[in-house]
C-alpha cells in the first residue's frame, strides 16, 4: 500500500529535483544568506540562532518541512515549514508571496484551539518563509497505514471515537469563525504523541464571510479527490463548511476500514487548464451511495456538471446505477472485516456510528450534518465520557515520524507531502496575462 | 480569531490608548530628530489624505474593492506605529500595503501589474524591478507579524441595516463614514463596531437634507451639518437619556445603544474626531504633500 495520498487538486507535476542531494540539513536553511547591501530587508530573528534542524520531513510544491530542536534556551521540538521561493535563474529573487503562504500566515497567526496546529512563530528571512509549528509525531495517514502492518487490524472503537470528536471539535472552531479548511485528509490530520488530534495544513483553509470574489474564481480546484464533496465534482460554484464535513466523512470511514472509502482516479485537467468532469471519482462514490437524485437533491438539476452525470448514467449498465444507497452494506461488511464486536458497546461503532456516517455522507450539501450538529450526535452523547488523549487504553506504540537527514529522500515518496500545482494563484495568472494582452 | 474581533490579534496587538500611540511616535521622533527638523511634513491625517487617495488611484485600473484600499490603509497605519515614515519611501511601502491588501481580502493582483501601475503614477519613486516591491512586502509582513486579518466596520453596518431599518441612503452614508475614518487614528484607536456604530449615528442624527447631492467623501455638506452643533448636543443627549423628544428613528437608536451596552463615550470621541477631520480637511493640499514627500524621498536617497 502506498503511504502517499493523491496529491491535493491535480497534480500534475512531477516532484521536482532536488538540484544538490546531498548538502547538509542546517544548510538548506543557511545557505540562502548572501551579502546584504544596506537598506534592504533583514530579519530580526534568525532560525539559525533558535532551531537546529536534525531532519527532513517532507516536501511538497510549497516547499519543505523539517524537524528542530529549539536552542538557546528554547525547549521542545518542532516542525518548520519552509516556503521555498520562486527561482529566476541561479539567483533567488524576491517575487511576491503567494497567496496561499499569505492565507496560511495570516490565519495560523489568528487561530488558537486544543485541534488545531499550534503555530510557535513565523520567521521571514533570506527571501524564505519558515512557519514553526509544533511537532506532532503521528499522523492519521501514519496511523491507518500502522494499522495494515504487517496484517490489517482495525484501529479500536474507543480511538476512532475520540479522534472524531477531536476533529470534529477542531473543525467547529474553524467554521464558527469563517475559515474553510478545504484540504482535510488523513495526512493532513496530526496527533501530538499524548493523542491530541490537531488540524494541520491551512495552505488552502480561507474565510468564508463576505469574500470579495466569489471563492470559485480563487481556487478552481480544491480538496484532494478522494476526499471531494460531491457538490464540488458537480461543478458547484458556491460551497459551503460542508466540504469539509464531506471530507469528515470520508476519513470517518477510513479511519474504520482502513482504505480510503472513495479511491477514485483524477482526471487531468487539460492544456487550456478547463476543469473536467471527474467521472470517476463520481463514479466511486455512486458504486456506494447510489446515484444522487433530484428529489432528495433539490439543487443537483442546476449543477454544471448535471449532464455529464446524466450521460454516466446512460452509458454505464443500468442496473448497476437504479438501485439505492448500499453504505449500509458497505458498513456492515467493514465492521465484519475489522473484528468490531458486533454487540454494542464500546468496542464498536455499532448503528450510531453508521446513523452519523450517513449524515456526513449526505448528498445534498444543505442537508448534510454541520460539524456542531455531529459534535451531538448519539454516536459521542451515548457510551460514556471521550477521551482527550485519542491513545488512552491503548496498548502498543504507534512508530514515530519518519525523519530523514537527507534531502534526496524525497524522491522516495514514501512520506506524504500536499502537493498543488497551479492553485494558489490562478486569479494571479489570469492577471498576468490581461498585462501581457 | 478570524471572525471573533474579541480574541483578534487587531485587538490584541493593535488597538492603543490615545496616549500610548502618542508615546509611540514620540519615540519614534525622538530617535530621529534631525529628520524630524529637516524635513517636516503635513498634519498626519492630511498626510493620510494623499495615500488615500493615491491608493484608491493604485486601485482604480485594477477595479479593486473598497475594503482592500481600507486594509492597505491599516497596514500603512499599523506599519508607521513601528517605522519613522522619514526612514521609508512611502510610495513603495504603500504599493506593498496595497498588493498585500488584495491578496488579503481576496482580491489578488500581480506583483508585475502592480509595480508597472504604481510606475505610472509615480515614476520617479517606483523602480521596475519586482524584487524591490517583494523584499518590501517581507519588510512589511514581519513587522506586521504576519497579523493580517483586519476587522472592519462595514460587517457590522451590513449586520446592523436590518436591525436598525436603515434605508439605502443612511447606509451610503455611514458607509462613507467609514471610508473617511481610515483617514484618522480610529482604526488604531477603537474597536470596529464602535466605529460603525459612530457611522450609523452620524448618518442618522446629521443626515444632510439632500443625500443624493453627497458626493462620496464625508467633507461637503455632512461635514457642515455636523459643524452647526445642534446635533452635536443631540448626540450628547444620547448618553444621558433624557434627550427630549427627537425624531422617532432616533428614539429607537437611543433605545438600542442603552440595550446594546456600547461605549457611548468612546461613539461620541470618534465622533469628535470625524469633526475635526473635517477641519483639517479644509487645509489639504495635494501639492504640499506630493513636494514635501518627494524632497523627503530624494534628499534622503530612500527611494534607492
Amino acid at each position: 500500500m502506498s503511504l502517499t495520498n493523491p496529491p491535493s487538486s491535480s497534480g500534475s507535476l512531477s516532484r521536482t529535483r532536488v538540484g544538490n542531494l546531498k548538502r547538509s540539513l542546517q544548510a538548506t536553511v543557511d545557505d540562502a544568506i548572501e551579502s546584504r547591501r544596506p537598506g534592504g530587508y533583514t530579519s530580526k530573528v534568525r532560525v539559525r540562532d533558535r532551531y537546529n534542524i536534525v531532519g527532513f520531513i517532507s516536501s511538497g510544491t510549497y516547499g519543505r518541512v523539517y524537524k528542530a530542536v529549539g536552542k538557546n534556551g528554547k525547549k521542545g521540538e518542532f516542525a518548520i515549514k519552509k516556503f521555498k521561493p520562486d527561482k529566476e535563474g541561479e539567483t533567488i529573487q524576491y517575487t511576491g508571496l503567494s497567496q496561499s503562504a499569505i492565507r496560511e500566515m495570516a490565519l495560523c497567526t489568528e487561530l488558537s484551539h486544543a485541534n488545531v496546529v499550534q503555530l510557535e512563530e513565523i520567521i521571514l528571512e533570506d527571501k524564505c518563509i519558515f512557519m514553526v509549528f509544533e511537532y506532532t509525531e503521528h499522523d492519521l495517514l501514519q496511523i491507518i497505514h500502522h494499522h495494515t502492518q504487517p496484517q490489517r487490524h482495525a484501529i479500536p472503537a474507543t480511538m476512532v471515537r475520540s479522534i472524531m470528536f477531536q476533529l470534529l471539535n477542531g473543525l467547529l472552531y474553524l467554521h464558527t469563525n469563517w475559515v474553510l479548511h478545504r484540504d482535510l485528509k488523513p495526512a493532513n490530520i496530526l496527533v501530538t504523541s499524548s493523542g491530541a488530534i490537531r488540524i494541520g495544513d491551512l495552505g488552502l483553509a480561507r474565510l468564508f464571510y463576505k469574500p470579495l470574489n466569489s471563492l470559485f474564481s480563487g481556487d478552481k480546484v480544491v480538496v484532494t479527490i478522494w476526499y471531494r464533496a460531491p457538490e464540488l465534482l458537480m461543478g458547484s460554484r458556491h460551497y459551503t463548511p460542508a466540504v469539509d464535513m464531506w471530507a469528515i466523512g470520508c476519513i470517518f470511514a477510513e479511519l474504520l476500514s482502513l482504505r480510503p472509502i472513495f479511491k477514485g482516479e483524477e482526471a487531468k485537467m487539460d492544456s487550456k487548464k478547463t476543469v473536467p468532469f471527474q467521472r470517476n471519482q463520481m463514479m466511486k462514490i455512486v458504486e456506494i451511495l447510489g446515484l444522487p437524485r433530484k428529489e432528495s437533491w433539490p439543487g443537483l438539476a442546476s449543477m454544471p456538471e448535471y449532464s455529464q452525470l446524466q450521460s454516466l448514467v446512460l452509458h454505464r449498465q443500468p442496473s448497476h446505477f437504479h438501485r439505492g444507497s448500499n453504505l449500509e452494506g458497505w458498513y456492515q461488511s467493514c465492521l465484519k472485516n475489522g473484528g468490531y464486536t458486533s454487540t454494542s458497546g464500546a468496542g464498536t461503532p455499532g448503528a450510531d456510528g453508521f446513523d452519523l456516517l450517513s449524515r456526513m455522507l449526505e448528498y445534498d450539501p444543505s442537508k448534510r450534518l454541520t460539524a456542531e450538529q455531529a459534535l451531538e450526535h448519539p454516536y459521542f452523547t451515548n457510551g460514556g465520557a471521550i477521551s482527550g488523549n485519542c491513545f488512552e487504553g491503548i496498548e502498543g506504540k504507534y512508530p514515530h515520524r519518519r525523519v530523514t537527514q537527507d534531502d534526496n529522500d524525497i524522491r522516495t515518496g514514501s512520506l506524504p507531502g500536499t502537493k498543488r500545482s497551479g492553485l494558489p494563484d490562478d486569479s494571479l495568472m489570469r492577471a498576468s496575462k490581461r498585462l501581457k494582452e | 480569531m478570524a471572525a471573533n474581533y474579541w480574541a483578534s490579534t487587531q485587538r490584541r496587538h493593535w488597538l492603543f490608548s490615545r496616549e500610548k500611540l502618542a508615546d509611540i511616535r514620540e519615540g519614534l521622533r525622538e530617535k530621529d530628530k534631525v529628520a524630524h527638523s529637516q524635513f517636516p511634513l503635513p498634519d498626519q491625517r492630511l498626510l493620510n489624505i494623499y495615500f488615500n487617495h493615491q491608493l484608491i488611484k493604485l486601485g482604480k485600473r485594477m477595479s479593486t474593492r473598497q475594503q482592500a484600499i481600507a486594509t492597505a490603509q491599516v497596514y500603512l497605519k499599523r506599519f508607521y506605529t513601528k517605522n519613522e515614515i522619514r526612514q521609508t519611501s512611502p510610495y513603495l511601502v504603500l504599493t506593498t500595503a496595497f498588493y498585500l491588501a488584495c491578496k488579503m481580502e481576496e482580491c489578488p493582483q500581480h506583483i508585475r501589474f502592480v509595480v508597472s501601475e504604481a510606475r505610472g503614477l509615480w515614476p520617479e519613486f517606483i523602480t521596475p524591478d519586482v524584487a524591490k516591491l517583494g523584499e518590501c512586502e517581507f519588510a512589511l509582513i514581519s513587522e506586521l507579524s504576519s497579523q493580517l486579518i483586519v476587522h472592519h466596520p462595514y460587517r457590522t453596518l451590513s449586520e446592523l441595516q436590518t436591525e436598525l431599518s436603515l434605508t439605502s441612503d443612511e447606509v451610503a452614508l455611514a458607509w462613507s463614514v467609514i471610508n473617511d475614518h481610515y483617514l484618522t487614528d480610529l482604526p488604531l484607536l477603537h474597536p470596529p463596531h464602535v466605529i460603525a456604530i459612530m457611522a450609523i449615528i452620524v448618518a442618522v442624527v446629521f443626515k444632510p437634507t439632500h443625500p443624493s447631492t453627497y458626493p462620496g467623501t464625508g467633507q461637503s455638506a455632512l461635514a457642515g451639518s455636523m459643524k452647526e452643533g445642534g446635533g452635536m448636543q443631540m448626540l450628547a443627549a444620547l448618553s444621558d437619556k433624557t434627550g427630549s423628544c427627537p425624531p422617532l428613528k432616533i428614539q429607537k437608536l437611543v433605545g438600542w445603544l442603552a440595550e446594546s451596552e456600547v461605549d457611548i463615550k468612546a461613539v461620541i470621541e470618534c465622533t469628535q474626531e470625524l469633526v475635526s477631520l473635517y477641519e483639517v480637511w479644509e487645509q489639504y493640499s495635494e501639492k504640499n504633500c506630493k513636494e514635501l514627500l518627494g524632497r523627503m524621498v530624494k534628499s534622503k536617497n530612500l527611494d534607492k
